[in-house]
């Protein structure tokens, strides 16, 4: 017994509603029967046995298509309602011959299913397109480890995770994106050490005047405009912890505010490469040395793609540079620390349980920082794979 | 151990036999002989309540609701929310909360897996529903023990009950937590506790039709990092039975029983007690408007 609707099943259906077995075969080139469009009207008629039939007919190509209004169980037999469907108004005078006397054609095909769905031969519906910007995830990881000074460092697993991401775009002459994300972060084992952060926002908007003009008036006066879409990034309720040879540091980052420059676009804001920078206010506790704060200047440059129209590939690029001024100096005696940090991950969903999508995650990062007494100052690389599971997840905006 | 074994298997034993009882057919609506209407079913997801007994003094907010689609009439969205819960036990030191705990269901009638592979993906059937437990800011601590910091916990649920509403849940799945223990006299971290989805949960819920009983067993059992110790095996269960036995202006007053076994702590504990609805939805099945109507003539 096979998933689809067996071609028997189907020319008894056909028989029943009156209409002809298609002399023809006409289907797209996956395989499967083609699918109503879900932009054109389509219109429900019953047959002789009480059944109803779903039909659209195209005027430019005389082509009708014809699918039961239920779904089909694999013997072909109707079984539940269809999920996803238009309403349509049953007309108990489908005449099907006349139609076929002015040139149209009678095809099975597939009931439509609305933007972000697909049906199968049976009727049923599945999502096949995601936006991850908008769920609830979490996931597990394998990290292998490696310092330079120590390639032998163990592996580790991690788990990450972010209860509510969304974002929400205000269309219109100057399109704003604003995106939330609320208690996101990481935490790794063998040995401990984590990244949580308890509520991000921010906002890109693409401006409709340019911030300057202006006019050349070497030959020919032109006008160039430059466009600064500026827009604004914030975090609150930060915190890293890190092993230490004595034990941990605990970073907090109580709040940081950044300007950001987006230097490319995608049309509908989701995709961007923009320049952030702003100002910080954290503190760090260690067993050793205890607490102190610092105002930390930082700045990063930044990419979020999503690669394809149906959000299954995912890229995000980050390189960081953070300089906190500690109001008590340093055990270098200095006042200042620097914290270097590149990150680059790529996540695919590889299937979806429930229309919800499982992703692989794949990511490679590097650290270089001077802020926690006794961790080397150089180059760390780590890399990540793992699987998350995501919530919600509904089709991306057309 | 063994006490605590057998608490826990009449406990579950007592939650399955309740489970497959019959579902009341009854009204929801009591009449008096002389006329008056009172309230025989009740919501048990959406109250303010406190709770006293044997095990101490406490309260939550608790609120559930089912997110449909007019589209798609065989999917559902159930989430149970519960908010600033906590129970302080004031003749020992002994205290637990939470900040939010989310409980977010996924009922579809067809439950699938799609396969983005090839074309046309490829579909197979599951017969479960999905899910996800999060839960945000849980603090506990008990006599001579640090205080326990749960930062953050979630799971990822399959729920075999498939149950169309609140009344029925059979959720396995695997958990992630991070925990941190800090002493009781300085601020500072004395153990990082977390379980990357290295520990099993599994959930079993019922509620009778007219919400007067309810039972809940919950295991959690698997191995956690610590941070200095390593990995070493953890198991908690918990089961408890309510039971409303009265109702003042029909709010319920319920008996709450209780056992909870930890191996970490190497206890186990039992406790009683009484659970009284401050504020609490009226169920939607419950009608007291002809009453109304009559007291306006």
């Amino acid at each position: 017994m096979t998933e689809s609707l067996r071609p028997a099943a189907l020319c008894i259906a056909l028989v029943a509603i009156g209409l002809a077995t298609p002399g023809s075969s006409f289907g797209d080139p996956g395989g499967l029967l083609p699918a109503m469009d879900h932009e054109r009207p389509v219109q429900c008629a019953r047959d002789k046995d009480g059944k109803v039939w779903r039909i659209q007919c195209n005027e430019a190509t005389k082509v009708c298509l014809y699918a039961a209004n239920e779904e089909l169980d694999s013997t072909g037999e109707r079984g539940k309602s269809l999920e996803r469907a238009r309403s349509c108004d049953i007309q108990d005078e489908f005449d099907r011959a006349k139609l076929e006397a002015t040139g149209y054609r009678m095809f099975p095909g597939r009931v439509d299913a609305p933007f972000g769905w697909m049906r199968d031969e049976r009727g049923r519906v599945f999502q096949v397109n995601f936006d991850l910007r908008k769920r609830l995830y979490f996931g597990v990881a394998y990290t292998p480890q490696k310092i330079l000074d120590n390639p032998l460092e163990s592996t580790r697993t991690s788990v990450d995770f972010g209860l509510f991401s969304f974002q929400h775009l205000v269309e219109g002459e100057t399109p704003t994106r604003h995106r939330l994300r609320i208690l996101e972060g990481v935490v790794h084992v063998e040995p401990f050490s984590a990244e949580v952060t308890v509520a991000h926002y921010d906002v890109s908007r693409r401006f409709l005047d340019p911030l300057l003009r202006i006019t050349t008036f070497v030959g020919r006066p032109q006008r160039h405009d430059l466009k600064l879409n500026l827009g604004l990034w914030s975090e609150v309720g930060g915190l890293e912890i890190h092993p230490t040879p004595v034990g941990h540091s605990t970073l907090w980052k109580h709040a940081t505010a950044q300007i950001t420059l987006d230097l490319w676009q995608s049309k509908n804001l989701d995709s961007f490469a923009r320049f952030r920078t702003g100002m910080g206010l954290e503190g760090q506790y260690s067993d050793d040395i205890g607490y102190r704060s610092a105002l930390t200047a930082a700045s990063a440059l930044e990419v979020d793609m999503v690669l394809d129209d149906e959000g299954f590939h995912n890229l995000r690029f980050e390189l960081a540079h953070e300089m906190p001024r500690y109001f008590t100096p340093l055990q270098n005696h200095q006042n200042f620390a620097q914290r270097l940090r590149a990150k680059l991950q790529y996540e695919a969903i590889v299937l979806a349980i429930n229309d919800q999508p499982l992703t692989l995650k794949l990511a490679a990062g590097g650290e270089k920082r001077d802020d926690i007494f006794g961790v080397p100052d150089q180059w760390a690389f780590v890399m990540d794979a793992g699987l998350r599971f995501s919530l919600w997840a509904p089709p991306r905006a057309r | 151990m063994g006490t605590a074994t057998r608490a826990l298997a009449i406990a579950a034993a007592a939650i399955v036999v309740l489970a497959a009882s019959p579902a009341l057919a009854e009204s929801c609506t009591g009449i008096t002989q002389g006329g008056g209407r009172f309230a025989t079913c009740f919501d048990l997801g959406n109250r303010l309540s406190v709770t006293a007994g044997t095990l101490g003094f406490g309260g939550g907010f608790a609120l559930r609701h089912i997110v449909r689609f007019d589209d798609a009439p065989d999917l559902a969205w159930k989430l149970e929310h519960v908010m600033l819960e906590a129970s302080y036990a004031g003749f020992e030191d002994r205290f637990t909360g939470v900040l939010y705990r989310g409980r977010f269901l996924r009922h579809s009638r067809d439950g699938h897996l799609v396969l983005p592979f090839g074309n046309p993906p490829r579909k197979i059937f599951l017969p479960f529903d999905i899910g996800a437990l999060a839960e945000v800011g849980s603090i506990s601590w008990r006599p001579d023990s640090n205080v326990r910091l749960g930062l953050v916990k979630t799971a990822a649920l399959l729920d075999f009950a498939r149950s169309r509403g609140f009344r029925r849940r059979f959720a396995l799945g695997p958990v992630a937590r991070w925990d941190v223990d800090v002493p009781r006299d300085r601020l500072a971290i004395a153990q990082h506790i977390v379980a990357p989805f290295s520990a099993l949960l599994a959930n079993l819920r019922f509620e009778t039709a007219n919400g007067v009983t309810a039972g809940e067993l919950r295991v959690e059992a698997g191995s956690v990092y610590r941070s200095g110790v390593g990995w070493q095996p953890e198991a908690l269960a918990e089961a408890t039975l309510e039971r409303i036995v009265l109702a003042v202006n029909d709010r319920p007053i319920s008996l709450v029983l209780g056992v909870r076994y930890d191996s970490a702590a190497a206890e186990t504990t039992a406790g009683i007690g009484a659970r009284i609805v401050l504020v609490g939805r009226r169920d939607p099945r419950v009608s007291l408007a002809t009453l109304a109507a009559a007291r306006s003539f």
